[in-house]
């Protein structure tokens, strides 16, 4: 491309300045979309509960009537993981496009999803236990695992973890624990089984248990998460650019590459890989508040929910008295809506 | 050169490709020897009477029962841990497989087979172990030789009936052996089964199979052993909406467990424990009468393939009848 | 050097490489054609190569033996040295076109959307064997149409290139993980071993659709190879050498495009093979070597870890997890010479 040519490009792209006032004021609306969300994601599913009988849930609750099992002991857990697993996973793909500056990153390069899947089957294997509740520790330390390690390869040599040696330690992380896994689950049908739902990615079946053992996780990760918005900012300069301004690069992306595993593990190890979110949402909040990432996070942050949300309460109504999963409401949207989004909008440079 | 080098790896390219197949074994003529119709409509024969045989694991079991021996059996989880194989005696007969969808089909070509025995499944037109969806080296070993079976239908009755039909057209004594001591424990337990249910006037059940994701709820007339129990006047409920991708199951939420509410429930006992532990994870597992009343009798579904586990199994089911309450519902 | 460089002596380096070459790629094919044999050879039941060739030919009688080797044993064979042809040559005009080695198409994801077509078509609609082979195609197609779509404003040469593609790769697969779970347990497991990629699984009708391709592609790329190497000295260069620059292009990018769609119908997406297989001829051959060399060393490869998965291994397993193995340290090894703005390798 010529350098005119270039400029008029660059040009083209310069983003647009939202004022602080607006952009607060949006996200206030998004808060209310998300507790809308919320509403309905308790009211509405694959058994039809009136509202009266919602709130008498809350206020008188008794244990025997199974309408109001189903909301506290199903709807609530369900509601609440899809908060805490929506944003963490809408943070960890903002976060991984900025550090990795790909704006097609998403925790499946960085072998996230890999390492879960085979903690996971091999938990089945070795331990036969067979409940999300049961293989969400191995899930998460697969998760850690494996985000180590392709972070600890990419670093080798003087430039540290570039974007391009981090896609090649990933792929080559994916790939050996692809191996691994499917020797595995060829040879132990129980594992095939379990690990073939699971990698869809489901709210379904995750109940108080789940919730209670991924919490922390999550929360820890989103504090830190949020607290990331300045240092990613200055990445997005360049990094010699952030080195000059005084930024301690190398630890700034350590930091951002724990929070990832840290939020991704948690959530992969709660619903299983869920990719499509973590790589849009980002994009569509940047689209809404521009480049500035503590606002791009913050977005995420509320935006991701409300997707993961809506997706599920889709999959509940569907195929009513079944259910779909999650991730397959979100393959089906999330496909085509990525394909108008890289047509309608250029992927900016990152 | 280069060139010669080339047009001979593809002429041996084409060569390889363009092999063809042997011809199937014994669609022999017809004549005296030995004919059998088969689960599938058609009738198979051969000019002799088939020695060497290669059977599924259950219809192992049904054969061995009948004193018919396979040279080799394959079976869809190990042997240790199959209902039907476990307490049999299998010395002398090769193992091809204790996984569902592979067969070592090398072994079994050099075994030289005349025969292979499974049970026919209508739904998907295909004899167990070779439906679509097992290894390509399973599906080859029907080339070895004719596969033969009574249907999986409505009565497991009628498919032991036809097991017994196809051991004695093989050579087996229809007095030998436990035969006939085996039937007559299988028609005092019947007997015994149909009493007990009529003893408790407006008994319901409902047959299901917990997962993670869902409950899945047997329908009746899909599941041979549950035909029998409703013929001999077990009141099973149907479930009013079938996936129509799999017509075995309705798929329910766990959030309307309590669609159906049976005087008990039959549960699926091929995975027993684990089938327990999920239900029992699952907060709305308790909105079911029958669970919080204690009333969940397993299952015998779809392995049943010889009189005497057959009769072993009504006993259960008579005994664990006998203390539900048919009032719950 | 002080010495003229006199044009004899030019000549007569070029002539020695150039012999050295063919030696090399001549070696290569008996190799593969001694795996190949090597492969009907082993398993359950031993049989001595006499008896393999006399099986194959028809000159024997026993219908076991026929059965094992033919039926059994064949199709694996053969469809390991197609799809290890087609996917060595695929790689090695990619990466030379593109100019870089990561530049493979397994890896940048033209696989991946082969493979995300062709599962569906299994699992979905229940495909004859012309329908997946087509599927993969359109998916291959598709993919590569995608990622040039989504990378062009910075060229195909760069490596954002290979970024993107890695990420339209997990793309792809995830999208596939949504069909496998509409399928019913067998269908599942069958979609899986598939992904996994194994030469033991596909129909004959998928194996004749790469047969054929092979045999009408690979003297094409024997043609083509002289205009890849001028496409390598650079787009101005090769004008000014007379090289019809854009239809050589295109037509190299179809035919890599082609092999590779077609190799994943019959075997799934068998990874990394056309990845390494081209920078290893590379290294046996030297620079006179080509297309033909990596086709071979993609059929060893592929041929090699066949026999390792089904036979070495405790259980039999998918021929796409060695190959998994085998790749993962030379990604690795490639990390250390990758340096930000140049081309690595």
């Amino acid at each position: 491309m010529t350098v005119t040519a270039r400029t008029e490009a660059a040009v083209e792209q310069r983003p647009r300045y939202r004022s602080r006032a607006t952009l607060a004021t949006g996200f206030v609306i998004l808060a209310g979309a998300l507790a809308v969300v919320c509403f309905f994601s308790i009211t509405m599913g694959a058994r039809g509960v009136g509202l009266s009988t919602i709130w008498k849930a809350f206020t008188d609750y008794n244990a025997s009537d199974a309408s109001e099992t189903v909301i506290r002991e199903l709807r609530v857990p369900r509601t609440l993981i899809g908060i805490f697993a929506g944003a963490a996973l809408g943070l960890s793909g903002a976060i991984l496009q900025g550090v990795t500056r790909n704006p097609l990153a998403d925790p499946g390069i960085m072998g996230i999803n890999a390492g879960a899947a085979t903690a996971i089957v091999f938990a089945i294997m070795v331990l036969g236990t067979q409940s999300v509740s049961m293989y969400v520790w191995f899930a998460f330390v697969g998760a850690g695992v494996a985000t180590v390690t392709v972070y600890g390869l990419a670093s080798f040599g003087r430039e540290g973890a570039t974007p391009v040696k981090l896609a090649l330690a990933g792929a080559a992380v994916t790939a050996i624990l692809s191996s691994i896994t499917s020797a595995i689950v060829m040879t132990n049908v129980s594992a095939l089984n379990e690990l073939r739902f699971w990698q869809v990615g489901s709210l379904a079946g995750r109940y108080f248990p789940v919730f209670w053992q991924t919490l922390p996780f999550l929360v820890l990760g989103l504090v830190l998460a949020l607290g990331t918005g300045r240092a990613l900012n200055g990445l997005a300069l360049g990094e010699d650019l952030a080195l000059a301004l005084g930024q301690r690069v190398r630890l700034t992306r350590i930091l951002m590459f724990v929070t990832v595993a840290i939020l991704c593990g948690a959530s992969t190890a709660a619903v299983g890989p869920i990719v499509f979110v973590g790589l849009l949402v980002p994009h569509l909040a940047r689209m809404i508040c521009g480049p500035d990432y503590r606002w791009i996070l913050s977005y995420s942050l509320l935006l991701t929910p409300i997707v993961l949300l809506v997706a599920d309460i889709i999959g509940r109504l569907a195929v009513s008295p079944g259910e779909l999963q999650v991730g397959v409401v979100l393959g089906v949207i999330g496909a085509p809506f990525f394909i108008l989004l890289v047509r309608y909008r250029n992927l900016a440079e990152l | 050169m280069k060139l010669l080098l080339l047009s001979s790896v593809a002429a041996a390219l084409v060569l390889a490709g363009c092999g063809s197949s042997s011809d199937s074994a014994s669609e022999a003529s017809a004549g005296e020897g030995w004919s059998y119709e088969s689960g599938d409509g058609k009738t198979y024969t051969a000019d002799s009477t088939p020695k060497r045989i290669i059977a599924q694991g259950e219809a192992a079991a049904a054969l061995i029962s009948f004193g018919i021996k396979p040279v080799a059996i394959y079976s869809n989880d190990p042997i240790e841990t199959n209902k039907s194989l476990k307490d049999l005696d299998l010395s002398g007969i090769k193992i091809l497989s204790e996984t569902y969808g592979q067969i070592d089909a090398e072994t079994a070509a050099g075994l030289k087979p005349d025969l292979i025995v499974s049970s026919y499944w209508p739904l998907e037109k295909a004899y167990g172990g070779f439906e679509s969806g097992v290894d390509d080296s399973a599906k080859k070993v029907q080339k070895l030789a004719d596969v033969v079976g009574p249907a999986e239908g409505d009565s497991v009755e009628t498919k032991l009936e036809g097991y017994e039909e196809l051991a004695i057209s093989l050579g087996a004594d229809p007095a030998g052996g436990t035969i006939a001591a085996d039937k007559a424990t299988f028609q005092t337990a019947v007997e015994r089964f149909k009493a007990t249910v009529a003893s408790k006037e407006g008994l319901t059940s409902l047959a299901v199979s917990p997962s993670e994701d869902l409950l899945y709820v047997a329908v009746p007339s899909e599941a041979s052993e549950l035909s029998d129990f409703e013929r001999w006047g077990l009141d099973i409920m149907d479930p009013d909406s079938p996936d129509p991708d799999f017509a075995y199951w309705e798929n329910l939420s766990w959030e309307n467990a309590d669609k159906y509410q049976p005087d008990f429930l039959l549960m699926d006992d091929r995975d027993a424990a684990n089938s327990q532990k999920i239900a029992d994870g699952q907060p709305t597992w308790q909105n079911i009468k029958a669970v919080k009343a204690g009333a969940v009798v397993p299952w015998p579904a779809y392995w049943i393939h010889t009189y005497k586990d057959y009769a072993a199994q009504l006993d259960e089911l008579s005994d664990s009848i006998e203390s539900i309450d048919p009032n719950l519902t | 050097m002080t010495e003229t460089l006199s044009v004899p002596l030019v000549r007569s380096g070029r002539m020695q490489r150039r012999r050295h070459s063919t030696v090399v790629t001549a070696v290569l094919a008996i190799i593969t054609f001694c795996l190949f044999v090597l492969t009907m050879m082993v398993g359950s039941y031993f049989v001595s190569p006499v008896a393999v060739m006399g099986s194959l030919l028809g000159l024997r009688d026993d219908a076991t033996a026929d059965f094992i080797v033919k039926d059994l044993r064949l199709p694996t064979a053969t469809a390991a040295l197609a799809v290890g042809v087609a996917m060595g040559i695929s790689g090695i005009v990619f990466q030379k076109l593109l100019g870089n080695p990561l530049a493979s198409p397994d890896f940048v994801g033209v696989s991946s959307g082969a493979s995300l077509f062709a599962v569906s078509a299994i699992v979905l609609f229940n495909a004859s064997s012309a329908m997946i082979s087509g599927s993969a195609l359109v998916g291959a197609l598709l993919t590569a149409l995608i990622i040039y779509l989504l990378a062009w404003r910075d060229g195909i040469t760069g490596y954002r290139f290979i970024l993107i593609g890695i990420a339209v790769s997990e793309f792809m697969l995830s999208i596939v993980g949504y069909v496998i779970s509409r399928a019913e347990l067998y269908e599942a497991r069958e979609a899986m071993t598939w992904l996994t990629g194994s030469v033991g699984q596909s129909g004959s009708g998928e194996l004749r659709t790469l047969l054929v391709a092979l045999v009408i592609l690979v003297p094409v790329a024997l043609v083509l190879e002289r205009p890849l190497r001028t496409l390598e000295l650079g787009d101005d260069t090769a004008k000014a050498l007379g090289s019809r620059v854009e239809v050589n292009r295109v037509a190299l990018i179809a035919l890599s495009i082609v092999l590779i769609g077609f190799s994943v119908a019959v075997a799934g997406p068998i990874m990394f093979v056309a990845l390494i297989a081209g920078p290893i001829a590379g290294r046996l051959t030297g620079p006179q070597g080509g297309v033909l060399a990596a086709g071979l060393v993609g059929a060893i490869i592929v041929l090699g870890a066949d026999l390792v998965a089904a036979q070495v291994l405790p259980t039999s397993l998918p021929t796409g997890v060695v190959t998994g193995i085998i790749g993962a340290p030379y990604l690795i090894w490639l990390l250390a010479t990758v340096n930000r703005e140049g081309r690595g390798g």
